[in-house]
């Protein structure tokens, strides 16, 4: 399984050095685990460059079979004082390497190495007396954690002994156990050894209890201390499907580039790694091809990959799930019509054996849209008091809401030609908007002349719509009723002014803004204390302002809705307000109402307070 | 500089705030520092004012007061961020002076 792979089971080794330690003390032990029982480790002392090669490096020796560090000379004050340090501790740092022949150079290289941590204690060796039976079974401190890889040769993960102490109590004698398969203890080297090939998707951690015995001529001391092992991955599992490798797709009003349709799930018991491209080195790496040769397939369908760490819901091992879904590469015509079978291999390439692959299948409908009407006559109704620029309604061809990756435009016209000039005038009453995301068209007062005048009664226009690739047509007829006396409306002034200027109700709902559906401003009265979405303002048309949405008629002008259509241009709003998405007042303190383009939310003070609790019951006591 | 030549009276004067205090409508227990422009301008006084000060004393502009010269920020602290009780960010701009002068 994989090349050989010499590794180090923890990427960092500690022990603690004491001045008087003789020449030849042993400090420490490495262990590499083998891919076979052929393979022989070769431990050296590596450095990361020539010239930094620390002073203290010619007091150790590494032994190139055992993996056992040991004093080079002993280890004296002045080697202390040597290191020009002012603590009582100096922590020496050492680079070891491993590999099954013999190196050509010290250099540590690109290659994997492990860190030797030692700390020099400015003090003697202490005597068997002063020390805690604790500090001779286990390191003083160990943080490293081991790591197994899955499927490897068994054999010796670590010394138990600490091998610097060894000589410390002559007599005293050590042993150590250790009770959960598939760990043991080698009685007579001491080591911590795995007696089995280990498999990730079984169990990916293993928690060991050390038991550490101390036998004097007169009591055993019983020491313990927990260690957990990490199993590590590779890729020793072929990917599968758990359902349905085929995903059926009609694409009907979504057809914009970049679409997703579908999805399907590959699963595989491996781990993937993220890592950053190219992802060369990294295990468990998939690659996907289409099978299509067809140049109109491969031009309009893509494949996007993304893949998640889940944990089985049997042991709670973690794995991955690929998840596939299809994408569009560029936006599909209105009147494409066809039927396709998608096959995709995705294979995963790192894993050694056969069968690394799995096939998907994508039956793709693309049904075309229809530009049309529903096959009635709509009828709007406006008040003659209307004033420009006021919303009438809206229109749409069939399904318009779901159109994605085209869009409809829409226009008046004479419903026919033949019809005498007076009748023709009345119909500059009415023009439609659209705003450049919105696949509605808004009917709104162009003019406002005609709804005074009596001949003007019921208005016909044929509204069509067209489709921006294939220039597909499709018309209806509506009919806009205008509601009023005509008489009345003709005496209203033709001047206009912003509804949102108004701060109170009163001169709000009698002035004649901008937009107003009914000649007259509307007035929102807030209910809620502190910065409400429902904040009280003047409006020309509470149903289309303050909604948060500049629409395509109040774009045409900013002083029809403020509210909505504000932004940081002119500069913030004034007060207390919370700014929308996109412009405008999302929520305002109070009274929010705009000059000139400036917005200013304000609570004023001699505003009618809202009767609380507090104030009813003043009320009724009185 | 400027201002001790135009109206010696008018000063930045500062203030601890909550900022519930500054009456927004923002709900959150972040306090902040106010510093505010106060004090007479009469230093800073022309024969334009002077001419105002008597038309209008003598009755001759009507009903109409034009403005005198005041003390007014003429730059403003940095802006002021903080948390509402909901978590949401809120950011004032051109809340607190800076400068003050009489304008």
């Amino acid at each position: 399984w994989g090349a050989s792979c010499l590794y180090f089971p923890q990427t960092e080794y500690t022990e603690t050095v004491y001045i008087g330690q003789p020449a030849g003390t042993p400090l420490l032990q490495l262990h590499s685990l083998l891919d076979s029982d052929s393979e022989r480790p070769h431990f050296y002392l590596c450095w990361n460059s020539a010239l930094k090669i620390p002073v203290y490096s010619s007091w150790f020796n590494m032994d190139l079979h055992t993996g056992v560090l040991s004093l080079n000379k002993t280890l004296e004050e002045s080697d202390f004082a040597l290191l020009n340090q002012k603590w009582s501790v100096y922590k020496l740092f050492l680079r070891t390497m491993v590999l099954p022949s013999v190196p050509s150079g010290r250099q540590c290289g690109h290659r994997k190495t492990a860190r030797i941590v030692l700390d020099f204690m400015n003090a003697s060796v202490p005597q068997c007396a002063q020390t805690d039976p604790k500090e001779l079974c286990f390191p003083h401190k160990d943080g490293a954690i081991p790591h197994v890889m899955e499927n490897r040769y068994p054999g010796a993960l670590r010394q138990l002994r600490r091998l610097s102490r060894a000589g410390a109590c002559p007599n005293y004698t050590i042993t150590y156990n250790v009770e959960s398969a598939p760990f043991a203890v080698n009685d007579s080297t001491w080591e911590l050894i795995v007696t089995a090939p280990l498999d990730r998707e079984e169990s990916e951690r293993y928690r060991l209890l050390l038991v550490c015995s101390i036998r004097t001529d007169s009591v055993i001391t019983k020491l313990e201390t927990p260690l957990e092992v990490y199993v590590n991955d590779e890729d020793d599992n072929a990917p599968f499907i758990n359902g349905t490798d085929t995903a059926d797709i009609t694409i009907t009003y979504n057809r914009t580039k970049g679409g997703l349709f579908g999805t399907l799930y590959v699963y595989d018991r491996d781990l993937t790694s993220i890592c950053p491209e190219p992802r060369a080195q990294c295990q468990n790496k998939y690659v996907w091809t289409s099978l299509n040769s067809d140049p109109w397939i491969k031009q309009t369908f893509d494949l996007k990959d993304a893949f998640r760490e889940k944990k089985s819901a049997l042991g709670g091992i973690r794995e991955t799930v690929l998840d596939y879904q299809l994408k569009l590469k560029r936006s599909l015509v209105v009147n494409e019509n066809r039927s396709v079978q998608l096959h995709y291999l995705v294979n995963d390439t790192t894993y050694p054996g056969l069968r690394g692959s799995v096939l998907l299948h994508f039956n793709v409908t693309i049904l075309p849209v229809q530009i049309q009407f529903p096959n009635v006559t709509q009828v709007f109704t406006v008040s003659r008091r209307a004033s420009v620029y006021a919303q009438v309604g809206r229109v749409c061809v069939e399904n318009c809401p779901e159109f994605d990756g085209f869009s409809v435009s829409y226009r008046l016209e004479l419903p026919d030609r033949n019809m005498s000039s007076s009748a023709q005038s009345c119909l500059s009453a009415i023009s439609v908007g659209q705003s450049p995301d919105d696949q509605w068209g808004v009917l709104f007062v162009n003019d406002t002349e005609p709804l005074g005048r009596p001949e003007c009664q019921a208005l016909m226009y044929t509204v069509v719509a067209q489709e921006e690739h294939t220039l597909m047509e499709a018309s209806t007829q509506i009919q806009i009723v205008l509601e009023g006396d005509a008489s009345k409306a003709r005496q209203e002034s033709p001047e206009f002014s912003s509804c949102a200027g108004n701060k109170r109700r009163g001169e709000c709902e009698s002035m004649r803004g901008l937009g107003a559906t009914s000649g007259r401003c509307q007035w929102r009265q807030g209910t809620e204390r502190g910065i409400s979405e429902t904040y009280s303002t003047c409006s020309p048309d509470l149903r289309t302002c303050p909604d948060t949405f500049c629409d395509a008629v109040e774009r045409k002008d900013p002083s029809i809705c403020p509210q909505d259509c504000t932004s940081e241009e002119p500069g913030p709003v004034v007060g207390g307000y919370e700014r929308g998405i996109r412009d405008g007042i999302q929520a305002g303190h109070g009274t929010c109402y705009c000059l000139t383009q400036r917005c200013f939310c304000e609570k004023e003070d001699d505003e009618v307070a809202i009767c609380d609790d507090m104030c009813k019951t003043v009320i009724a006591t009185a | 500089r400027t201002i001790a030549v135009q109206g010696r009276g008018c000063l930045l004067k500062e203030v601890h705030l909550n900022v519930t205090d500054l009456g927004l409508g923002y709900q959150t227990k972040e306090e902040l520092i106010f510093r505010y422009c106060s004090g007479p301008c009469v230093d800073a006084e022309t024969n334009y004012d002077k001419i105002l000060n008597n038309l209008t004393h003598n009755k001759k502009l009507d009903k109409d007061t034009p403005s005198r010269t005041c003390c007014r920020p003429i730059a403003f602290d940095d802006d002021l961020s903080f948390l509402d009780d909901n978590v949401v960010y809120h950011t004032l701009k051109k809340h607190s002076a800076r400068k003050c002068a009489c304008v």
